[in-house]
């Protein structure tokens, strides 16, 4: 079967590098990615840690699917304890940096302590070094990857931070393969308070099925049947910025800080846009989709703007420059920040100055204010050290509480709860605070035929897909591609060698769940902190199918109160003994 | 024949790279693939170019035991010969020969004229060189 049994533990403190075999029975329940991840932190942590301290941990973890020919298989997810939040932090990323570490033959790598002085790991199969980093840090992402390819080879991938992550901004991200990020809850700033700037790794060690042939049969059915059919192949076509046309069709699209949800600049960024312009494409390792657009305006180049960073530095921010936004995304991405809060930080920032509750310089659709904050945000530089502090932290010093749209620290994606209101229970109840990541009930809401409107069946409708997700994220498999849980047991059961039922994935996914839940119930989190940004509940949206519309209070209370239930959760959001019993915790 | 990859098209999954290894040596392993998917990142975004045997004979012309024979389209080896001395690792220009789990030479051979990767690519980027001819 394809796990290696091997997790790969290096302590910066001491020095230590050490290799010890994978916890069978946890495989058996949480499988890899996500799920595994979660339970070594819950494990290995205690609560009350200090997010940037030494005892916080890194794990990054692979899944049994990783390594192999199943498609969308190359994701890694890292995990850790989030400086934004407090909370747990569940980040995925794409690229190959995960097929690399199964090569090598790990599947997990566990980061502890913090080095005296910056260094970087190398991985090359047994060969495990912690090096020095002194000619790295406080070089960008691009370069910092260009000097790491120069050393190790071209086929050796790299993780690293940018400045952001050195100088600890609650929202700085892991860069890999340049564009492609770890990007939410300050995942960038754990390692750079480890002072690790990277970590480089190839590999060349075999991943291994019990039945090849029948794989190989089921991937190529996979592949053509079901992968590159019109469920996924937007995708290849448009990419996520297809979104942004859905989006603002449907008034959910975050224009000016989440004032409205219709923005007059949608086309100017919109997949057709992007298309004309593009040089070519780009995929994960094992994806047969290729979700990536190189975008190269001016003297930027980047891959993307992906749809989140068009919705919240675009829309957001008032911006419909798209030659701006691939400048400002390119700068993130070699700085290190993650797209979704800053863009957040900035559209919030816009708004206390337009309405004089503080004067931070920056107006909507102020291009030029705009492109110089990537750079004062990551060196925390002129306004950039108030704006390095994130939406919540603004809102606590300066007011504006009621339109810092954060839930838990965690600032919003792009889709506006008012006009999908199981998007907001999504919001409310994610493991890492204000993600869309945990369950996208969005593309049935707004994007599909059920009534938005309405929280008849909502808070069910969350739950199935925050487990879907879960058993997902876990194997690890990509969010692109939507295959049924049958294909997911097909495809599982074949590479570990036996029978995984939809039942069986379905459990492990609520087991996951429930255990993201235990890791913050014991960081102190209660029912009242499961909530949104008062805007969405007062103020309604201006335009569109939504105009007019709220999300109120009393629906979405009555909302988290039927999800509690039929988790089996208690009126403070904690799963009960009898809960756990069931899942075998 | 010869491998020919349309650049514009390869999205550089590496499925191609999997399901040779997958298909010649019944794992999964980039490094034990016939041919190879390079990506370098530029200014303007990526730059990828194929690695695959491209007939040079170099490994026919070194092979101590003259295992490795041209039929005319691709190579052949008799593993009754190779000794897996690996000389003709070191030789090939490409990176594409590489010793199996028993040691023994792994030779490119197009799949004797119908390549598992070509089958396999999402994206049909790659090509016989005589169906683009």
């Amino acid at each position: 079967m394809s796990y290696r049994w091997k997790i790969l533990r290096v302590n910066l403190s001491t020095g230590s590098v050490a290799k010890e075999p994978l916890n069978k029975g946890w495989t058996e329940k949480y499988f890899g990615g996500r799920g595994l991840g979660a339970k070594y932190l819950y494990e290995e942590l205690g609560g009350g840690v200090e997010p940037l301290s030494p005892e916080n941990k890194l794990i990054l973890v692979t899944g049994p699917l990783t390594g192999t020919i199943v498609p969308c298989s190359g994701k890694l997810a890292i995990i850790s304890k989030s400086p934004a939040t407090g909370i747990i932090l569940d980040c995925a990323i794409g690229g190959s940096f995960a097929a690399q570490l199964k090569f090598a033959g790990y599947d997990m790598l566990i980061v502890e302590g913090q080095a005296e002085k910056p260094v970087y790991l190398a991985i090359n199969d047994d060969d495990v070094e912690i090096r020095s980093a002194a000619h790295l840090w406080g070089k960008g992402i691009f370069e910092t990857e260009s000097r790491l390819h120069d050393e190790h080879g071209m086929e050796a991938v790299v993780l690293s931070i940018g400045p952001a992550g050195e100088n600890l901004i609650p929202f700085a991200c892991i860069g890999s393969e340049y564009y492609r990020q770890a990007g939410r809850g300050g995942i960038g700033s754990v390692m750079g308070s480890k002072r690790l700037k990277a970590i480089v790794c190839s590999g060349s060690k075999d991943v291994i099925v019990p039945d090849m042939p029948r794989l190989l049969e089921l991937v190529r059915k996979a592949i053509r049947e079901d992968v590159l059919t019109d469920t996924n192949l937007w995708a290849h076509i448009g990419g996520t910025p297809t979104i942004v046309e859905m989006s603002n069709s449907s008034g959910v699209f975050p224009t000016r800080n989440y004032q409205d949800g219709v923005f007059e600049g949608a086309q100017k960024i919109n997949a057709d846009s992007i298309r004309k312009l593009r040089p070519h494409k780009k995929a994960c390792f094992a994806c047969a989709l290729g979700c990536g657009n190189y975008l190269c305006i001016a003297d930027s180049t980047v891959e993307g703007p992906e749809y989140e960073t068009l919705a919240l530095t675009g829309a957001n921010c008032g911006v419909d420059d798209l030659g701006a936004i691939v400048r400002f995304n390119a700068d993130c991405d070699d700085l290190g920040i993650d797209t979704i809060s800053l863009g957040n930080v900035l559209g919030f920032a816009m708004e206390m100055t337009e309405k004089g509750m503080r004067d931070f310089g920056i107006r909507f659709g102020d291009v030029e204010t705009y492109l110089k904050m990537p750079r004062l945000v990551a060196y925390r530089a002129g306004v950039g050290k108030e704006l390095s502090r994130g939406v919540k932290q603004l809102a606590k010093t300066y007011g504006g509480a009621e339109f810092a749209m954060q839930v838990k620290g965690l600032e919003l994606p792009g889709y506006d709860p008012r006009g999908s209101w199981a998007m907001g229970l999504a919001y409310a109840t994610a493991a890492r605070g204000g993600c869309h990541m945990s369950a996208w009930p969005v593309a049935d809401e707004a994007f599909g035929k059920l009534d938005p409107f309405t929280i008849e069946g909502k808070a069910q409708l969350v739950i199935t897909g925050q487990h879907y997700n879960a058993i997902k994220f876990s194997l690890i498999l990509c969010d692109f591609w939507a295959l049924s849980m049958g294909t997911m047991s097909e495809m599982v059961s074949c590479v570990l060698g036996r029978e995984i039922s939809v039942a069986e994935l379905a459990k492990a996914g609520e087991r996951i769940w429930n255990l993201l839940r235990l890791f913050n119930v014991r960081e102190g989190f209660k029912a009242a902190d499961d909530t949104l940004p008062a805007r969405v509940f007062k103020d309604p949206l201006k335009s569109g199918t939504p105009a007019g519309r709220v999300l109120p209070r009393d629906q979405f209370d009555s909302m988290l109160r039927e999800y509690y239930q039929l988790r089996g959760w208690d009126s403070n959001g904690a799963p009960t003994p009898e809960k756990l019993k069931e899942l075998e915790m | 024949m010869k491998l020919i990859l349309d650049a514009e098209k390869c999205t550089g999954c590496k499925i191609c790279e999997l399901a040779c290894s997958a298909k010649h040596q019944g794992v999964f392993n980039p490094k034990k693939a016939h041919l190879r998917i390079n990506d370098n990142y530029t200014e303007t975004g990526r730059e990828t170019r194929l690695k695959s045997c491209t007939l040079c004979l170099k490994c026919v012309e070194t092979c101590p035991v003259e295992a490795i024979t041209f039929n005319g389209k691709w190579l052949v080896i008799d593993d009754g010969l190779c000794t897996g001395c690996g000389d003709c690792v070191d030789v090939c220009p490409e990176g594409v020969i590489f010793l199996n789990s028993e040691g023994m030479a792994a030779i490119p051979n197009f799949c004797e004229g119908n390549p598992f990767c070509i089958e396999w690519c999402p994206q049909e980027a790659l090509y016989k060189e005589e169906d683009v001819a």
